[in-house]
């Protein structure tokens, strides 16, 4: 019995004696990651608090094809050109350019004075490695097919051609070359992309992981990764190699990585954070705030028909239920964010050659008209010998957000046209899975602009495309689209973009709900942070007062 | 007892490889993919990352590799964190949920036997009721809302505590208090009621008649029977807290491993899913072992070696 006790006791001497050392382990830590923070506040430096949202998948460029990658590579690292405060691509490791007059032959001229942190040159050769890399297909990497843009891109990728067939070269150290299968109006808005940042060859080749830790990490952009710790925080300083780093304001920038947007309000509250996000509960006591900035995102929430089941392979009947949805409705009661209800589309913010934006020379293509969707509802009836319309189940993935809009649509239906449609969620990845493989009827989408044109998007509804995933295929549309990729002549070019969507609006395989947007709180002394529509976020010109 | 312990070992491995292949099967069956994105995927590169995954060999090939792969301990890297690997992930973010875990617990234990033994020697009266009343709030609270609201209060409003993250002692006095108010109420609870039974066995009243003191009584007599209750159940909850908590992790954004439970599920990120089943089924079985053990200490009654010659 006593020898029993004495064992108990040990017992828990082991484990409390465990959780102190557990605990000293706590406070070096501390100690360790902490003291550089606490040296910045007794001195001037400047340090932006920020919140990555969540451990960056990879910080190898083409390889983490998400936002809580890029959001913060963008600002490690940089392209052959940069979107400027104005969205447009700018001179950035490329100083300047010259196009052939086919339009497919570009010719970057690499700054003299650009340079990775480490020291050495950017040369062309680390963007003739860095773009093959992206292609290869050993690699697997999901952005692959942002560069089959580049001859010969898509052949090696699918394992047809090999890497000495892509069209990139260095012709010297400073000039690099690239030629395209076809003129690309809006390649160098391409070439902004994260994917199409240059890697440090000799440091990739002697170090194949060298992007996985700060210690090996080499960058060229306005900052450089001094810290990571893992799934926790990241440190950014200024790059003093960077050739523009006059411009850069900021000393640092610290990052933590918070999933959950009720806490990162609660810690932006608490000081512990310059920006937050509102979360979703709140915002409609926090969106009219005095710092709170909307900006646009290039993107639509749409709902996708599936036309081949019934009722939707009628396009009278697809139409009567666009027609039957008020998009105003639902951005100012549901969502409550401030989004621009979608009457087209392609969102606004796309500037084509004359000057005028996509939305603009398009208009209003889906309107809210109960009196004309019942119309065609009966129209389309008619056409299909329907006595009574065969029952529609509208499918989204499990999340309160989309469910609310989910709802709303179901009594818009009911309302508007005295059709009542069942609601159905499934779990995020097998709706994916259904959606694809036509398994759905109606079915919740969004879609967020990968570069800034509008075919980016339209192109998704190309007969086959993996993206289309409504079973709709128009071979004028499909023409339209090719001329939209191919054609030289950008104002021809346009012109079949904008037949394009004008189709797509008298086919109706999908309607739209609202353009995306991008609402944050700012602390008071925070300035210059730009957030393109498309694009990644930029700190290059942040400054904290 | 070794052949006891053997005999336990093996049929841990068994049990071990009936949940991998179990496993297996249901990750298999649940329809998606990992590389399943809403925006631009294509089929050249679908099927890249099909092959570079072994995700296109037969299913009986992935297993083999999957059983491979446990016997190693190698589970190879994570799909959607290319950069790393499952052990990775595991080596990084277990001591940290072990540690909160850990504190979770000894917080729990001790607090909880406190107020049930309180409750139970002073029955029905004010100490019972008050702490049986925060036991019951202690339960029906969920964890989650609890540390919403200890974050609001104590870190936003007051200022006493940082609201979140993972750097010092501080950062980890609310999570610590959200994870732990829940077992603690449950073991209050346990301990009260046995040991309300206990005060009224006979070599209790035999210990009281021969006039020892009632701190002796309750602690030297009493306490150790008590307690057999919430030995039970402290091999899961042990398990089940020092492996990490999904959603108090995340809530306090710590990083730990308790989101790879839930987060490679919904990613369909095979190699993670197999990884932290294995990771928690072994430690789950290895904790119920030691609690078996701990009864055999605790009660000379029960006895882990039917036969054999004795100690």
């Amino acid at each position: 019995m006593k020898k029993g006790l004495l064992l108990l006791l040990t017992a828990l001497t082991v484990i409390i004696l465990a959780a102190c050392t557990a605990n000293e382990s706590a406070g070096k830590k501390k100690d360790d990651g902490g003291g550089a923070d606490e040296g910045t506040e007794t001195t001037d430096e400047k340090v932006l608090y920020m919140n990555n949202g969540d451990e960056p998948t990879s910080f190898n460029p083409p390889e983490g094809f998400d936002s809580v990658s890029w959001t913060s590579l963008n600002n490690l690292m940089e392209g052959l050109t940069r979107l400027g405060k104005d969205d447009k691509p700018q001179p950035a490791m490329a100083e300047k350019w010259d196009i052939s007059e086919d339009g497919k032959t570009y010719t970057f001229h690499i700054r003299e004075n650009a340079n990775w942190s480490n020291g050495d040159p950017v040369t062309a050769g680390d963007f003739v490695y860095a773009w093959k890399e992206l292609l290869n297909p050993d690699n697997a990497f999901s952005t692959a097919f942002l560069g089959y843009f580049i001859e010969g891109g898509e052949a090696y990728n699918s394992g047809e051609g090999s890497a000495d067939d892509v069209a990139v070269k260095a012709v010297d150290d400073k000039t690099f070359e690239v030629t395209l299968t076809a003129p690309t109006g809006f390649f160098l808005h391409v070439i902004t992309n994260p994917a199409f940042f240059p890697v440090n060859e000799k440091v990739a080749k002697e170090n194949p992981e060298w992007y996985a830790e700060a210690d090996s990490f080499v960058s060229n952009g306005p900052f450089k990764l001094e810290s990571w710790k893992h799934n926790s925080e990241m440190v950014f300083v200024k790059n003093d190699q960077y050739w523009d780093k006059d411009t850069v304001k900021l000393d640092k920038i610290h990052w933590a990585m918070v999933t959950e947007t009720n806490t990162e309000y609660q810690m932006f509250e608490s000081d512990e954070l310059d920006m937050t996000e509102i979360p979703s509960d709140m915002a409609e006591q926090l969106i009219d705030g005095d710092n709170v900035t909307i900006e646009d995102q290039a993107g639509l929430y749409f709902y996708r028909f599936n036309v081949t089941q019934e009722p939707f392979q009628n396009a009278k009947i697809r139409k009567a239920f666009a027609m039957a949805v008020n998009q105003q409705d639902i951005v100012d009661f549901v969502t409550k964010n401030k989004e621009e209800a979608a009457k087209g589309f392609v969102s606004p913010g796309f500037v084509g050659p004359n000057g005028k934006d996509f939305r603009e020379v398009n208009g209003d293509l889906v309107e809210f008209n109960p009196e004309e969707a019942k119309k065609l509802l009966e129209e389309g009836m008619k056409e299909e010998g329907y006595d009574k319309l065969p029952p529609v189940t509208l499918t989204y993935n499990t999340d309160e957000a989309h469910k609310a809009i989910a709802e709303t649509l179901q009594g818009m239906f009911s309302e508007n046209l005295g059709v009542d449609v069942t609601l159905e969620n499934t779990e995020w990845n097998v709706f994916l899975e259904d959606q694809k493989g036509l398994k759905h009827q109606l079915s919740r989408s969004s879609f967020l602009f990968d570069y800034g044109d509008p075919v980016n998007f339209l192109e998704s509804f190309i007969t086959d495309s993996s993206m289309n995933r409504t079973g709709w295929s128009n071979e004028e549309y499909d023409k339209l689209i090719q001329s939209a990729k191919t054609e030289t002549n950008e104002e021809k070019r346009w012109e079949s973009m904008y037949k394009a969507e004008k189709l797509l609006a008298e086919e109706m395989p999908i309607f739209p709900i609202h353009y995306y947007n991008q609402v944050y709180i700012y602390k008071d002394n925070i300035t210059g942070i730009v957030r393109h529509p498309v694009g990644y976020l930029e700190l290059k010109w942040a400054d904290k007062k | 007892m070794a052949r006891y312990i053997l005999k336990r070992l093996l049929m841990m491995i068994i049990t071990i490889w009936i949940i991998v292949t179990l496993t297996f099967v249901l990750m298999k069956a649940v329809p998606g993919s990992p590389f399943n994105e809403e925006r631009t995927t294509n089929e050249t590169v679908q099927a890249n990352l099909e092959a570079h995954y072994n995700l296109d060999e037969p299913y009986i090939v992935q297993y083999l590799l999957y059983l491979k792969s446990i016997v190693t301990f190698d589970f190879g890297p994570s799909i959607k964190q290319p950069t790393e690997t499952v052990n990775d992930l595991l080596g990084r973010g277990f001591p940290i949920s072990f540690e909160l875990g850990i504190v979770t617990i000894i917080v729990a234990v001790i607090s909880g036997i406190i107020l049930g033994i309180l409750a139970a020697l002073r029955h029905n009266g004010i100490i019972d009721y008050v702490a049986m009343s925060f036991a019951v709030l202690g339960i029906s609270i969920p964890n989650f809302v609890l540390a919403t609201l200890l974050i609001q209060k104590l870190a936003v409003d007051w200022g006493l505590f940082p609201p979140a993250t993972w750097s010092s002692p501080a950062h980890m006095v609310l999570p610590v208090i959200a994870l732990a108010t829940g077992p603690m109420a449950i073991i209050a609870r346990l301990t009260r009621s046995t040991m309300l039974e206990v005060l009224t066995q006979d070599y209790i009243k035999m210990a009281r008649a021969k006039g020892l003191s009632p701190w002796k009584i309750v602690f030297k007599h009493a306490l150790k029977n008590a307690l057999m209750p919430v030995v039970t159940i402290m091999g899961t909850l042990l398990a089940g807290i020092l492996t990490g908590t999904f959603v108090i992790e995340k809530i306090f954004a710590i990083p730990g491993m308790g989101r790879y439970f839930v987060e490679s599920i919904n990613q369909r990120d095979y190699p993670v899913i197999m990884g932290t089943t294995v990771f928690y089924s072994a430690f789950l079985i290895f904790m119920l072992f030691l609690v078996d053990i701990a009864y055999g200490i605790l009660d000379p009654r029960i006895k882990i070696h039917k036969k054999g010659g004795g100690e």
